[in-house]
């Protein structure tokens, strides 16, 4: 769907990707770090000074209107509608503008502006809505025309969190339909509850693009388990974890998932003891961020 | 596809007009205030001539005719190209980039998402008055050819203040900020385009007939339907290719255009 084959620009330096079909791909790293240049390079708003783009088998900026028709991307910083139109009627213009039938969009319409929530301001003009009230109508416009490529930057941003849950849901039936999806996103638990793949960026280095797992096994592996315990005192200070806390009846471990697993630990312990109740933490996609950063600087 | 596009323009034109008249009173009154903002600058030069009669020869009628050509013109070309007048605001705040994520031809976005109709029906209106009060006394033999004529020259006037502003908007890729070159091209030449040109220093009319061809717009084809003594300062086929100049600077002005596009960087964080 999105190739980048040594592409480099601005920040970003010799990037090379490839965004497969279908996949939902989360865009993070911190502020600065290249992430709406990478989408803009994916659309066409920018063309890269190095390498080149394909985006859908196209290079953007010389097919900018074949992707428009089949891409549907959303910037914080472009606005979608023109400020003294009323919403309603800038849905109107979208929808003459991507040739969309009465009836599909009435459908698409109204079962956006439901979900979303815009139907009720529809007939104000968008200079007159609140940033949530505006967001929510934009990202509705995006959605309209059913594009098979998503490219959203920092879109749940001032939605609150029913519209927020509202995106949530609709992106992940999109995605189940088979729509691509590239996301940037400062909300790790956003990014972590829609996509399935990491693109790490960090001062314009791919710093890692994969699996979300296995970003999770590469830079945060440390996991906690927390045994409740009843009877004999266990020792483990045999066992393969970096360190533990034993208070009272409770023993708290901390490990390296890839060497040890919570199962092989909970045998060695139930073996010594009797075990009451056990709870495990392991870390998110913001430690191991936190985690691939402080890495670096080493 | 054709239909299409046409079919495009005309929810453009539906949309734009709802949003610059949803409110009526507003609208009639903003109308009103373009109207008379214009019409004081006329009504100086009126005074001005009751002292003085004639200005190189031309009375007070021939005047307000030439002045009924610049305000025609504009009042019409404003409908087509109030997106390019404001294309420096769109780009910076954004709005261009909009129209490049669109599956739409970039200029017919420019041309059509937008029109100044306050502009357009202030300066147009003025410019029906104009030509009502001053048509009749300045001796036109209004005929097939005049007629005819007339309308090629409106028609042209408005190409060639069209490839004015494209040619501006293209020059704003790369500079960012053309304002003040507007400032300096357009509005000022516009103004010394109310006088018949003879009156002005031979650096000044130089200008307005080969830098900014706003002696195309409305002196030459007032005189040709004129005939004013002062022509003969100039070659008689001038008075002929105002339709000629429109078609080929607004060409000129769009290759510019295609070219520079390419250019157009958006703005990356």
């Amino acid at each position: 769907m999105i190739f980048f084959e040594h592409v480099s620009k601005f920040i970003l330096s010799d990037v090379n990707i490839h965004i497969p079909q279908g996949a939902a791909v989360g865009l993070i790293g911190p502020s600065g770090c290249g992430k709406t240049t990478f989408l803009k390079l994916a659309c066409g708003l920018l063309r890269p000074t190095a390498g080149c783009v394909h985006t859908m088998r196209f290079i953007p900026e010389k097919n900018r209107r074949k992707i428009g028709s089949m891409a549907g991307a959303f910037f914080a910083d472009i606005p979608f509608f023109q400020g003294e139109e009323t919403v309603e009627n800038s849905f109107r213009d979208i929808r003459a503008i991507y040739r969309m039938g009465e009836e599909i969009f009435d459908r698409e319409y109204a079962a956006l502006a439901e979900r979303l929530g815009f139907g009720s301001f529809a007939k104000e003009p968008v200079k007159q809505l609140s940033l949530g009230q505006r967001r929510r109508a934009e990202l509705g416009a995006v959605l309209l025309t059913r594009p098979r490529l998503l490219l959203l930057d920092e879109a749940a941003e001032g939605l609150d969190q029913t519209a927020k849950d509202s995106l949530r849901e609709i992106l992940l039936k999109r995605q189940a339909e088979g729509t691509t999806l590239v996301i940037s996103s400062h909300n790790m638990e956003e990014i972590a509850a829609l996509c399935d793949r990491i693109i790490l960026l960090d001062h314009g280095n791919l710093r890692y693009y994969g699996d979300r797992e296995l970003l999770l096994k590469r830079f945060a592996p440390m996991e906690e388990m927390e045994i409740s315990f009843s009877g004999k005192l266990p020792d483990p200070e045999d066992l393969p974890i970096a360190h533990y806390a034993l208070r009272q009846n409770k023993l708290q471990l901390t490990f390296n998932s890839n060497y040890v697993t919570s199962a092989e630990l909970l045998g060695q312990i139930l073996a010594q003891t009797t075990v009451t109740a056990v709870t495990t933490r392991k870390s998110g996609l913001a430690e191991a961020i936190r985690e691939s950063q402080s890495g670096q600087k080493n | 596809m054709k239909n299409d596009t046409l079919h495009l323009a005309g929810v453009y034109t539906r949309t734009v007009m709802k949003s610059w008249f949803q409110y009526n009173v507003d609208a009639v009154l903003r109308v009103l205030a373009v109207f008379l903002r214009e019409a004081t600058g006329i009504v100086v030069i009126y005074f001005t001539l009751l002292k003085f009669d004639t200005l190189n020869g031309w009375n007070i009628y021939e005047l307000l005719f030439l002045y009924s050509l610049l305000f025609l013109t504009y009042g019409i070309f404003i409908v087509f190209f109030t997106g390019l007048r404001d294309f420096g605001k769109t780009v910076r705040d954004g709005g261009f980039d909009r129209f490049i994520l669109r599956p739409r031809g970039l200029l017919f976005q420019l041309i059509f998402s937008n029109a100044d109709w306050f502009a357009a029906i202030g300066h147009g209106g003025l410019g029906i008055v104009l030509f009502v009060v001053s048509a009749g006394n300045v001796g036109i033999r209004w005929n097939p050819r005049t007629v005819i004529y007339y309308l090629a020259a409106v028609a042209g006037g408005i190409l060639i203040q069209g490839a004015i502003f494209l040619f501006l908007a293209s020059l704003n890729i790369y500079l960012l900020e053309t304002d003040s070159l507007k400032s300096l091209l357009y509005w000022n030449m516009r103004r010394f385009a109310g006088y018949p040109i003879s009156i002005f220093h031979k650096a000044i009319q130089f200008c307005m007939i080969y830098v900014v061809p706003f002696a195309f717009v409305n002196y030459f084809p007032a005189q040709y339907l004129l005939r004013k003594e002062d022509m003969a300062g100039y070659p008689a086929v001038y008075m002929y290719l105002t339709p000629a100049i429109g078609v080929c600077l607004y060409l000129a002005a769009y290759g510019f255009w295609r070219y520079s596009i390419r250019f157009y960087k958006s703005s990356g964080n």
